[in-house]
């Protein structure tokens, strides 16, 4: 059950991370407990999959991050979206929407 | 967009790699204190609250490890790492790296030079011109006839007006003409280029000095002189321009300069240029053009050939001819065959030393993958995957081949400046250029890297297939392995020398064999001075004078044991001309081919061709006596079959008697056209205005100067066309080309000896070393030393057997190639094949012997314990 949850997560892993980020800066452990509430529970996301994901976003210009302390006053690298992440979350959710009605109606059918 | 940041981003990495490495651990390390200390709050104690989260969040390492290796610019950064790495290693092994690298460089510098040359002659057009990239050559292919062929005018002025996709249609005679030029003091001969009026223009050649020829040239007395002649001729005085030289007896004014580094379009280069006039006209020009500006070669080659087909249809009788258009290159097209076949052997035979120096290079590469297989498993028990692991050691190995590649570049500087001092003196000027240009040097890169693949996959793939644990336990795992693929890279370099040797011998045998044969007089200690009393103006009456008084003051010089004058040297090419054997009515019998040879008396005795029937000629064989002739024996032999031919009369028009009989003189290389009909006319009674002055001396002296003087002294306007020893003029294109392969074959022959008998040695050297406890074993056993001396010594000798073998078939199927190539080169020749094999037995045994001898100084008890 895991292994497939790790398939299906490598293509959604970035709009995911992107979604639970939409709301506000957090930083990793929060990255990553974020988005298994948002799906709730269905997906955890192991920090050797988080982690580079976060790094990536971030070098093609999605992710904005900086060290700011965090809830027990302990310094942390918080990550938050930037415009062009924005602009970025829009197109992929657009994207999946249309991909998942597609599927949906074959599946019907 | 995406991809720009993500090389920002790569930079960034590469740059700041410390900062960047200390920031994602810092990163880490407060992403699980955090998570710990949530825990703490919870009340889990501490030591529980770490265990719980290693175990939730995994180990702190392999997160980093994978940021890293998913991050921008990783992949360059391996790589950079792995070059870091190779170069220690490199430095490290001093000796191997140097033996390594220095026999890639002579494969790689062996094969870049032959490159360099090909690429100079064939590749790209002649410097001097602007964008040589777009100029063409309008070339024409005769139906029946093989090859290509040179046009006449009328077929220019065509091509001229109609061909639109050409801009400058331009053309130039290939053969230059050899003129007497005269200006101020005495005349000398020199070589012109005859060219159209638009030839400089077209070509974008501009004068270093003057003008160069404009449109309206076509009818001027002009000459444009050559950069070389004008510095050598007038010391390269400005004030020559403007004034006229005498060439042929003719003024003609000195219209400008070309400049330095602009020698003609082919790789003969002339001394000075003329127009094409009425007074010069020539059938034998090559057409050139330059493509207009967006329009491919292809796109000319179509229209060109839609033009050459009505060419053939305008007149009265039909032509066949094939046009296209090609690229320009200082070996015209007409020869480009011939002399890309000649490269093509030379660059086989280099590649052959390439091949040999990469398997031998592979095969210290496996010796040392076996020492290193330690270290290689450490790296594989801590992770690294396999591909890693070949990316790595391929890596080394394309350092090691860079740092060859480089050395060879250096190398065929040196040896393509080597190999062109090497020329021979041709009868016309040759200017060859040749530099190393972004090609020669991409050839070079992809040589080098295409070598290294090959040496290093092998060596790379095996060693990072060790097992980690046996490798650690220290057991000799994979050797049989190994040691077959050492066995077959020895073998291969064995046979390859093996080709490369008896190439070398085929060639030096061929060489030989062309300078031994007898060509029917003896050329030795005679010297030759050519003369063309047209160029100073003599006519048939003053000439015959002229050369009368000449040949006597050549024999009265001291040390002149003979001298005569004939209108050409022996042993040369024949020119003939039709003849009709008496008695038949033409067209009963097709004219047979006849070459007349124009001598004074005493021809035969200064070149020592017997006379074996009747009398030489004398002085009494005059203008107002009986014409008559000498024939040769097959002459003879054919026209008065069983009867003495002295007292007959010669078939043909005049009646010519027959007065001696000489011996048949050979030709160069070859023997004497059986079809032609040889005859010997006296000088007195057939003039020829191009004569041929040739002394014997008494003591093989050189009468150079002494004649030049003399003939100077007698008339300063006639200019001396060259001078020379009858021995050397016996060279001609097929010794230029077996000389040059011999050569080329002989140096690659030696060092391929050399690397494959170090390849022999050190694969017996390994031999030995795996089998110490063997040998330590066989010698508690009561083997005595000269068992352990033949043990080695067999196993080292059968691969030197195995790749003999394998070598003298390749050579065997080589030779075939060669002789179709080259002239005179023999097939199997017994000598050859043999000699070379003993060499090879010797140099193998004394490669194998050395190790042998060294392992008979092994310990019994020490080899025992040898692991």
């Amino acid at each position: 059950m895991a292994g497939e949850r790790m398939a299906l997560l490598r293509g959604t892993l970035d709009l995911l991370i992107l979604k639970a980020l939409a709301a506000g800066e957090l930083h990793g452990l929060g990255v990553s407990r974020r988005v298994e509430q948002i799906t709730r529970g269905t997906f955890t996301v192991p920090p050797g999959s988080l982690f580079p994901a976060l790094h990536r976003l971030e070098e093609a210009g999605w992710l904005v991050s900086k060290w700011e302390a965090s809830e027990n006053n302990r310094r942390a690298k918080y990550y938050g979206l930037t415009k062009a992440g924005r602009k970025q979350l829009g197109e992929e959710t657009a994207q999946w929407q249309r991909i998942a009605l597609v599927i949906a109606q074959a599946l019907e059918a | 967009m995406r991809a720009i940041a993500r090389l920002r981003a790569a930079w960034r990495n590469l740059l700041y790699r410390d900062r960047v490495d200390r920031d994602l651990d810092d990163e880490l390390a407060a992403v699980f204190d955090t998570a710990v200390e949530e825990r703490v709050h919870a009340g889990v104690d501490l030591a529980e609250a770490r265990r719980l989260t290693n175990l939730e969040l995994g180990r702190k390492d392999s997160i980093a490890t994978e940021v890293r290796q998913r991050r921008a610019g990783a992949g360059l950064d391996a790589f950079l790492q792995d070059a870091r790495y190779g170069a220690r290693v490199l430095r490290s092994n001093p000796i191997f790296t140097l033996t390594a690298a220095l026999s890639l460089a002579i494969g790689i510098g062996a094969t870049t030079t032959i490159f360099t040359i090909a690429n100079g002659l064939l590749l790209r057009a002649a410097p001097g011109a602007a964008d040589p990239d777009s100029l063409v050559d309008i070339v024409r292919a005769e139906k029946g006839r093989f090859g290509l062929s040179l046009s006449p005018y009328a077929d220019y002025l065509e091509m001229r007006q109609r061909v639109s996709t050409l801009d400058s249609v331009y053309a130039y005679q290939l053969d230059l003409e050899s003129l007497s030029l005269r200006q101020g003091g005495g005349a000398e001969r020199v070589f012109a280029g005859i060219v159209t009026p638009n030839y400089f223009t077209a070509l974008g050649v501009s004068a270093a000095a003057g003008r160069v020829f404009g449109e309206g040239d076509a009818t001027e007395a002009l000459v444009v002189l050559s950069h070389g002649f004008w510095t050598r001729r007038f010391n390269a005085d400005p004030a020559i321009v403007g004034r006229a030289v005498h060439l042929k007896g003719r003024p003609y004014v000195v219209a400008g300069v070309a400049p330095e580094q602009f020698r003609g379009m082919t790789v003969i280069a002339p001394d000075l240029w003329l127009p094409i006039s009425a007074n010069l006209d020539s059938a034998k020009l090559i057409i050139g053009g330059r493509l207009k500006p967006g329009v491919t070669r292809a796109q000319a080659a179509a229209e060109v050939s839609a033009v050459g087909r009505t060419l053939g249809r305008d007149r009265r009788f039909p032509r066949d001819d094939e046009w296209t258009v090609t690229f320009s290159s200082p070996i015209p097209a007409i020869l480009r065959g011939v002399a890309a076949a000649f490269l093509s052997l030379l660059m086989i035979l280099v590649s052959l030393v390439l091949l040999i120096a990469c398997a031998n290079v592979a095969g210290i590469l496996l010796a040392r993958a076996t020492a290193r297989r330690r270290e290689i498993a450490v790296r594989v028990a801590i992770g690294a995957g396999r591909a890693r692991l070949v990316r790595q050691l391929l890596t080394e190995s394309t350092m090691l081949f860079g740092l060859g590649g480089v050395v060879g570049v250096g190398l065929a500087r040196v040896m393509t400046s080597l190999l062109l001092t090497l020329l021979p003196a041709f009868p016309v000027p040759i200017s060859v250029a040749v530099s190393l240009d972004w090609r020669v040097l991409a050839f070079a890169a992809v040589l080098s890297f295409i070598a290294a693949l090959l040496s290093g996959l092998a060596p790379a793939l095996h060693a990072s297939r060790a097992d980690v644990v046996t490798a650690l336990k220290d057991e000799s795992q994979g050797a049989s392995d190994r040691l077959r693929l050492r066995h077959a890279f020895v073998i291969a370099q064995v046979a390859f020398s093996v080709v490369l040797v008896i190439a070398a011998g085929l060639l030096g045998r061929a060489l030989g064999r062309v300078a031994a044969v007898d060509q029917g007089f003896d050329p030795r200690g005679v010297e030759v001075v050519s003369v063309d009393l047209a160029m100073a103006g003599y006519g048939r009456g003053p000439g015959q004078q002229f050369a009368r008084d000449l040949v006597e003051r050549v024999r009265r010089l001291p040390g002149v044991e003979a001298a005569t004058l004939a209108d050409r040297v022996p042993g040369g090419p024949m020119q003939t001309e039709a003849v009709r054997e008496r008695g038949q009515a033409p067209p009963a019998a097709p004219p047979v081919p006849a070459s007349w040879n124009v001598v004074e008396p005493d021809y035969f005795r200064t070149l020592r061709i017997p006379i074996i029937a009747g009398r030489d000629f004398t002085a009494a064989d005059r203008e107002s006596a009986q014409p008559v002739a000498i024939v040769d024996e097959s002459t003879a032999r054919r026209l008065w079959p069983g009867e003495d031919a002295v007292g007959k009369f010669l078939p043909g028009a005049e009646p010519r008697l027959v007065i001696g009989v000489a011996r048949d003189v050979k030709s160069a290389g070859g023997g004497r056209p059986t079809a032609v009909l040889v005859f010997y006319a006296p000088l007195q009674q057939r003039y020829s205005s191009q004569l041929t002055i040739l002394a014997r001396t008494t003591g093989g002296e050189h009468l150079a100067s002494a004649i030049r003087t003399l003939v100077a002294s007698m008339d300063p306007n006639l200019p001396i066309l060259t001078t020379q020893m009858l021995e050397q003029r016996q060279t001609g294109p097929v010794v230029l080309q077996l000389r040059t392969a011999a050569l080329v074959s002989g140096g690659v022959g030696l060092v391929g000896l050399l690397l494959a008998s170090i390849g022999v040695y050190g694969v017996t050297t390994y031999a030995v070393v795996q089998r110490t406890r063997e040998i330590g074993v066989r010698m508690t056993l009561g083997a005595q030393h000269g068992d352990v001396v033949r043990m080695v010594l067999r196993q080292g000798m059968s691969l030197v057997a195995t790749g003999a073998a394998i070598g003298v078939l390749l050579a065997a199927g080589m030779s075939q190639v060669l002789r179709r190539l080259l002239y005179g080169v023999p097939t199997l020749d017994p000598v050859t094949f043999g000699g070379a094999l003993l060499l090879f037995a010797a140099v193998g045994f004394a490669a194998c012997y050395i190790p042998a001898r060294r392992a008979t100084r092994i310990s019994a008890v020490e080899a025992l314990r040898y692991q």
